[in-house]
């Protein structure tokens, strides 16, 4: 979808907050919707199959998005975001960090997430750390995971 | 797993009802139903069991119901027919899937 040299990945990073970072984002953004509509425009998910059908949409490590995501289809999260969070499956890897709202039916927490989760199957991995309230279905923490906060069954 | 030493141990079995506040230097299982508070090493939260008040231990295995208060000092773990409402605190935890988790969530020391 969108391609990125590598050692633009650590320029960013060095820049956080700055003006070149904006300019990333909004040359980024747009791409990010558009998968989003062709994942709910072309695929079909039944109740209960796995949404590997359609590509993921990634956010590489390194890479800060601030702003709201709204997918049906997957999302891998590998660098920030800072902003809502809407989609069918999320993955937060190990690198990854997540500073607001996440709703999603499947969730993969690997990394650091801040604020409060709506989903349905949660999965939290031995590193993750997950600090908010948590509203799910079903629930799985590995050991080691760190968590905090209100957890409400639903 | 304690039957060769059950010296220190408690155990509940099952239909057995069970009210008060209790010390246990060692292991605990519960198979019954208790109220009131649990201190114990080592805590067995069995299939059938059920505490209502106050659950503290090293380590907790919770394969039945906890309601009100858990904290683990060491390891915290949630079987998938476990279930567990009120306040927690843990150092380390575990949910295995299908686990019953309703309530705060607090990591006794955060920073490790």
């Amino acid at each position: 979808m969108f391609s990125r040299k590598p050692n633009q990945a650590s320029a960013e990073e060095e820049v956080l907050g700055t003006e070149a970072e904006e300019v990333v984002e909004q040359e980024v953004a747009p791409p990010v919707v558009t998968t989003s509509e062709q994942a709910s425009s072309n695929g079909y998910y039944d109740n209960g199959s796995r949404s590997n059908i359609s590509k993921p949409s990634i956010i590489s490590e390194g890479f800060v998005f601030e702003g709201t995501i709204t997918s049906a289809g997957v999302l891998n999260i590998s660098g920030t975001v800072r902003g809502k969070i809407t989609a069918k499956s999320v993955l937060v890897d190990a690198s990854g960090q997540v500073d607001g709202e996440l709703n999603s039916e499947q969730l993969v927490i690997k990394g650091q997430v801040k604020g409060d989760v709506i989903c349905e199957d949660l999965n939290i991995g031995p590193l993750a750390h997950v600090d908010g309230n948590i509203s799910y279905k079903y629930i799985h923490i590995q050991r080691g995971g760190k968590v905090a906060g209100k957890f409400i069954k639903s | 797993m304690a039957e060769s030493n059950q010296q220190g141990c408690l155990f509940v079995g099952e239909g057995v009802v069970l009210k008060g506040n209790f010390e246990v230097p060692d292991i605990a299982s519960i198979s019954g139903t208790v109220e009131g508070e649990i201190t114990a090493k080592q805590v067995l939260i069995e299939a059938t069991g059920v505490v209502r008040g106050k659950l503290t231990g090293e380590s907790i295995d919770i394969r039945g119901e906890v309601v009100e208060y858990v904290s683990a000092t060491r390891s915290l773990i949630i079987r998938s027919t476990g279930k567990v409402t009120g306040s927690i605190n843990y150092s380390e935890i575990e949910i295995e899937k299908g686990g019953h988790l309703h309530g705060d969530l607090h990591n006794l020391n955060p920073h490790s």
